[in-house]
């Protein structure tokens, strides 16, 4: 192995170690973490908060250099939720966003 | 004593049949967020070939992490030989919800071996847990089999989808052009799945919340602001449910 392949697969055995410990962790030590209820109540809100802020970032990027930008997948997203709204379908939602965002950059350039 | 074997026979049937319907109901709920896990896989499998990893590292990438944002964070720091340390680090708060997903489910699999809650924490996915809690928040017993294998079904058909796309990305998904920004389908996918959650008052604010502070917190080295946006959305649901109990 060359010393790429070595950093590499090392990282890759790390990462794989972090993701069992973070997923698995609470699921088999649980016993010995003794959790609240008031903290266990406030974690529903836990995965809507995780999606909303996986999707921000898309919709309404930050540059470093620059601070906010606008994109079109802002308005393709907003498309998206009212299809969502109307129709329920996450297929249509896909359709709708997509075309949005490329009729928009198309017409933009 | 001769009707006990047809009896624990009509036991074991019907113990199954609950079985397969929790793990399909499962299914059936996790179905419509496929599209999502499959768009994210394949758009993963591109982007680990295309930041330098050879096929098989991206492979091994792939079958032994299974997070698809913790491979997309990990990317730029590997392709730059950031110290290992790094690479973990930031590995392990990208995947900090989990720990919380974890803590929540906890009480429906504390009855299990700990190989058993081992595997299910492995292969619990964001999708499956979103999918989970809603449904046995309230649940008067909580361990029981039909929460088990719904859980199972939920979280089975994400590995799947996951896998099978990120492999194709990995082979053929570097064909497709950068232009037709087919990870904004991802983003789509994961809006349709999103927004139904805003079902009630606390939920919107949670939501609006961290979606203000990941907005902000995008300028945050090592995707910080995530984690900082899920706890801005926690103590924001909590205030909102506290004055909402408050009026009643």
């Amino acid at each position: 192995m060359t010393d790429t392949e070595i950093y590499v697969y090392s990282a890759i055995l790390l990462l794989t170690l972090c993701s069992v410990l973070t997923r698995a962790g609470y699921m088999v030590f649980g016993d010995y973490l003794p959790l609240p209820d008031g903290v266990r109540r406030a974690l529903r809100y836990a995965p809507a908060a995780a999606l909303t802020a996986i999707l921000v970032p898309d919709l309404l990027p930050w540059r470093e250099d620059l601070g906010p930008v606008f994109d079109y997948k802002l308005v393709a997203g907003i498309a998206g939720i009212i299809v969502f709204l109307r129709t329920r379908s996450a297929v249509l939602v896909i359709v709708a966003g997509m075309v949005a965002l490329w009729t928009l950059r198309w017409l933009g350039g | 004593m001769a009707a006990d074997p047809s009896a624990a026979d009509l036991d074991a049937a019907e113990i199954r049949r609950e079985r397969i319907a929790a793990f399909r109901h499962g299914v059936q709920a996790i179905v419509p967020a496929l599209v999502a896990t499959w768009a994210w896989g394949l758009v993963t499998g591109v982007a680990m070939v295309k930041s330098g990893l050879t096929e098989s590292m991206a492979l091994a990438m792939s079958l032994l992490l299974y997070a698809g944002s913790a491979q997309l964070t990990s990317l730029p720091l590997i392709a730059t030989g950031a110290p290992l340390w790094l690479v973990f680090a930031a590995g392990s708060i990208v995947n900090l919800r989990f720990l919380i997903f974890g803590a929540a489910l906890h009480p429906y699999f504390r009855h299990l071996s700990w190989p058993r809650r081992l595997a299910l924490g492995y292969f619990t996915t964001d999708m499956g847990f979103v999918l989970f809690m809603p449904r046995y928040a309230d649940a008067a017993q909580k361990g029981t089999r039909e929460q088990l294998w719904f859980f199972l079904g939920a979280i089975a058909p994400g590995w799947l989808a996951w896998q099978s796309s990120s492999v194709i990305g990995i082979y053929l998904g570097a064909l497709v052009p950068s232009s037709w920004s087919l990870d904004f389908a991802a983003t789509l996918a994961l809006l349709a799945v999103t927004v139904p959650l805003a079902s009630s008052r606390p939920m919107l604010a949670a939501m609006a919340a961290a979606g203000a502070v990941a907005w902000v917190g995008q300028a945050l080295p090592l995707r910080l602001g995530l984690a900082a946006a899920v706890l801005a959305g926690i103590l924001a649901g909590m205030a909102a449910e506290r004055r909402a109990r408050g009026r009643a």
